[in-house]
């Protein structure tokens, strides 16, 4: 039986007047146990393979491959298929025509899946939306799947319309998660990244194909291991406070402001996804009211939700203090975590601004993230920026664009900027 | 149930004698009475021999109050539901109020994270027992042993003081032994409630009064260690500090500072002896005092005098309140302390000497005892 633990790092003091409370607030998980198999519904996988024409032989060959070693990884009984998508999207496993679009796996469908997929050929467009759909429709076909995952791999930019795109990301958002992988450099991360946020789940490039088998076997176990089918992080906050922001910081940064649904006038949910044994970190910023000095009240009750009910509580206190020194304090989670969500923004705007031929912009936001990562110890991110920069200051983030970069490495950096590092304790 | 004609206690139906104050209760035959522990106030008791002692039934645990700012639901984490107020706790602010002469308060104050401030009271026909302990706040678990221990002081004068063979001198002596008694039954909870391993154990003050009221003239009994203390406020006429401080500031004092410069030094806090594991020396000093005409017994702890040390100070704060029931009165002192700043735990017992002018709505009701917060 899974168990979660919660624990919160703030300075509840706050000066004379004060109002705003951040926290971070950790959750643990242990005992998951294995995808499917908890008794909270099966488990659902499906792998979404573009098939599309810019798909080379090489490329198509290792997609294969790593479909195959996808399809190795799901554990017996799970429900699964598989999707070729280009133009639109086939589905390449179980062949039926109607009914349900699974089938559990065993040896039997492993192999055929395994055969299935071996007979896949390149050609035609790139139509995600198409893709996100026809995995919708496969997941709503066998009732008893609850659980819902599945991964995408793209090697290149979406044909459709930005709008048809959104649409169907927001068909799919709350009905599967959906981890995404890029193969080469001609796809697009913005785009990547906005499928696999909204869809709960990771983004990253292969820039090998021949990685591309290891990352597939890699995602796919850590799919099965997620025991605990779904969660919501529940946040309340007193009347007449105002919750500013709710984002998960830990293992990636994402905002999740936005996707709150109310639960009553003082509560509201915002989706975590499925949970293996694991650690998140969640930011969770109020503002309040003021109140006299010496006074104390809850800012904000955090709990991790599964069913309806709460399998983890953390509180976010407020104390009105004269005592500077204890209101001056910031605590180190929060300062750490503070640093690396703007290392992910200053990453994303200092390329995108590089992509527009804003050189001076570029340096600016490259040279703060640089400055930033050295500040909260992300070795990850400062190995990736240098691919991309010369720094010839690191703590004062002094630097100068590369004359000739890899477009792959320009790639990495984007992809990985929502990762964090966590607090040294 | 009905109420003790002695004492007001509650008495359960058929009891024939009242678990209070042990008088006898309705009708009961010679035979039957014979047969039955006799415990009478009135009647006198051998020298310093408690014939009957009570503990307290276990502490109600309360039933969770609507939120104090917002009328809210109180969740269980101790967070109003609505307005996010935490709610006191039962320990951070608790009223006694066992008669209509005889009431207290103690409260967290402002400034201290809980309540070490202790008290513990209890009353008969004509005589109140005001218990104050104030848990040194730098030790552990301090506020659980000061209040274990002001219940435990209060205990064992339940009983009525020994009226002596007769002499004054022979009174004092067994009243000192008794007052005694209650200091280390204090001091023993304490020890009791201090975890065996703790390198800082729990270590309280405390000053208790015995007020034996006779119309509108009363003999105080007051036991002191450390630095909580009792007045005597009259009506009308100079108000006097019954105990003398185990302090600094007090041996300051005592070689000739002034109370002013004394009360204000770096040491004047610091206390010369207290209860607890490591304390080297328990017995309290015992003084009696006679007055005559109305007035207030006040047993506080430094919280409050701390804003009123001199007694006149203090007396104006009294009678700035009156006139009122007892309850009122400590409610409106803590209330005055902690606007004055609240930096310590504030503690306030109060038994009335004569007649009370507010002698109607004079029961308090938990809501107004909890109007201070």
């Amino acid at each position: 039986m899974a168990e979660f633990q919660a624990a919160v790092y703030q300075n509840e003091f706050l000066p004379d007047g004060g109002t705003d409370v951040n926290a971070i607030v950790t959750l643990t998980c242990t005992g998951a146990g294995v995808a499917g198999q908890t008794g909270s519904g099966a488990a659902g996988e499906i792998i979404i393979i573009d098939n599309s024409g810019s798909m080379g032989v090489a490329s198509m060959e290792a997609a294969k491959q790593a479909a195959q070693a996808a399809v190795a990884e799901i554990v017996d009984g799970t429900w699964f298929s598989v999707i070729a998508g280009n133009g639109a999207a086939f589905l390449a496993y179980p062949h039926v025509t109607a009914g349900p679009g699974m089938v559990q796996m065993s040896a039997s469908t492993r192999a055929e899946a395994t055969t299935a997929i071996s007979q896949l050929q390149s050609g035609g467009g790139t139509a995600i939306g198409t893709w996100l759909d026809l995995a919708g429709q496969l997941f709503t076909s066998v009732p008893e799947v609850t659980q819902r995952h599945a991964i995408l791999l793209t090697d290149g930019e979406n044909n459709e319309p930005r709008a048809v795109l959104t649409a169907a990301i927001g068909r799919a958002s709350g009905l599967f998660q959906c981890d995404c992988r890029g193969v080469g450099v001609e796809w697009k991360v913005s785009e990547i990244r906005r499928i696999a946020e909204a869809l709960l789940g990771s983004v990253d490039i292969i820039p090998n194909p021949s990685e591309m088998a290891a990352q597939f076997q890699a995602m796919m176990r850590a799919a099965m291991s997620r025991g605990v089918s779904d969660a919501q992080l529940r946040v309340w906050a007193p009347q007449g406070a105002q919750v500013q922001f709710v984002r998960q910081v830990s293992p990636t940064v994402e905002d999740l402001t936005t996707r709150r649904t109310t639960v009553n006038d003082l509560t509201g949910d915002y989706p975590t996804g499925a949970w293996s044994d694991e650690s998140r970190d969640y930011h969770v910023s109020v503002r309040l009211p003021a109140r006299a000095v010496g006074q104390e009240q809850l800012a904000a009750r955090v709990q991790l939700v599964i069913n309806g009910q709460a399998a983890a509580q953390g509180l976010v206190k407020a104390k009105w203090s004269n005592d500077s020194e204890l209101t001056t304090r910031i605590d180190q989670h929060v300062a750490h975590y503070t640093g690396q969500a703007e290392l992910a923004q200053v990453i994303q705007e200092g390329l995108a601004a590089k992509a527009a031929g804003d050189e001076a912009t570029a340096t600016t936001k490259l040279g703060r993230a640089v400055a930033l990562a050295a500040e909260t110890g992300n070795h990850e991110a400062t190995e990736k920026l240098k691919k991309v920069v010369d720094i010839s200051n690191e703590k004062d983030g002094t630097v100068r664009l590369k004359k000739s970069v890899e477009k792959a490495d320009e790639m990495a950096l984007d992809t990985a900027s929502t990762k964090t590092t966590r607090v040294k304790r | 149930m009905s109420a003790c004609p002695h004492c007001g206690e509650e008495i359960a139906t058929g009891a024939n004698f009242c678990e209070g104050c042990g008088a006898q209760l309705g009708d009961v035959s010679q035979e039957a009475a014979a047969t039955l522990p006799r415990v009478n106030a009135d009647v006198a008791v051998p020298v310093s021999t408690p014939t009957m002692r009570r503990t307290d039934p276990p502490d109600v645990v309360a039933t969770p109050r609507p939120c104090s700012e917002c009328g809210g639901v109180v969740s269980d984490d101790g967070y109003c539901d609505t307005c996010g107020a935490k709610a006191p706790s039962e320990r951070d602010h608790f009223v006694e109020a066992p008669s209509d002469w005889v009431a207290g308060v103690c409260d967290r104050g402002r400034a201290h994270p809980r309540n070490e401030d202790a008290m513990a009271l209890h009353c008969d026909a004509a005589r109140a027992v005001l218990v104050v302990c104030d848990g040194v706040s730098s030790s552990q678990d301090s506020d659980v042993a000061s209040l274990a221990g002001a219940k435990a002081a209060r205990d064992v004068l339940r009983t009525p003081l020994p009226t002596g063979i007769g002499t004054d001198a022979a009174r004092l002596a067994a009243v000192t032994k008794v007052l005694g008694e209650a200091a280390e039954a204090a001091d023993k909870a304490i020890e009791a409630n201090t975890a065996a391993e703790s390198a800082n154990p729990a270590s309280a003050t405390f000053t208790c009064a015995v007020v034996e009221v006779d119309g509108s003239s009363a003999i105080i009994w007051v036991a002191n260690i450390g630095d909580s203390r009792s007045y005597w406020v009259p009506d009308a006429g100079d108000a006097h500090q019954l105990t003398v401080d185990d302090s600094g500031a007090q041996l300051q004092i005592a070689a000739g500072v002034s109370r002013e410069v004394a009360e204000n030094s770096a040491d004047a806090h610091g206390i010369t002896k207290w209860l607890g594991r490591d304390s080297p020396d328990i017995v309290p000093t015992v003084t009696k005092h006679g007055v005559d005409g109305p007035g207030w017994v006040v047993v506080c702890s430094d919280g409050l005098w701390n804003y009123a040390s001199a007694a006149s100070a203090l007396a104006a704060q009294v009678h700035a309140h009156m006139p009122n029931p007892p309850g009122v009165i400590a409610d409106a002192l803590v209330a005055w302390a902690n606007a004055e700043g609240g930096r310590d735990n504030i503690t306030v017992a109060l038994a009335r000497v004569g007649a009370n002018v507010v002698r109607k709505n004079d029961s308090l009701t938990p809501q107004e005892a909890h109007t201070n917060g």
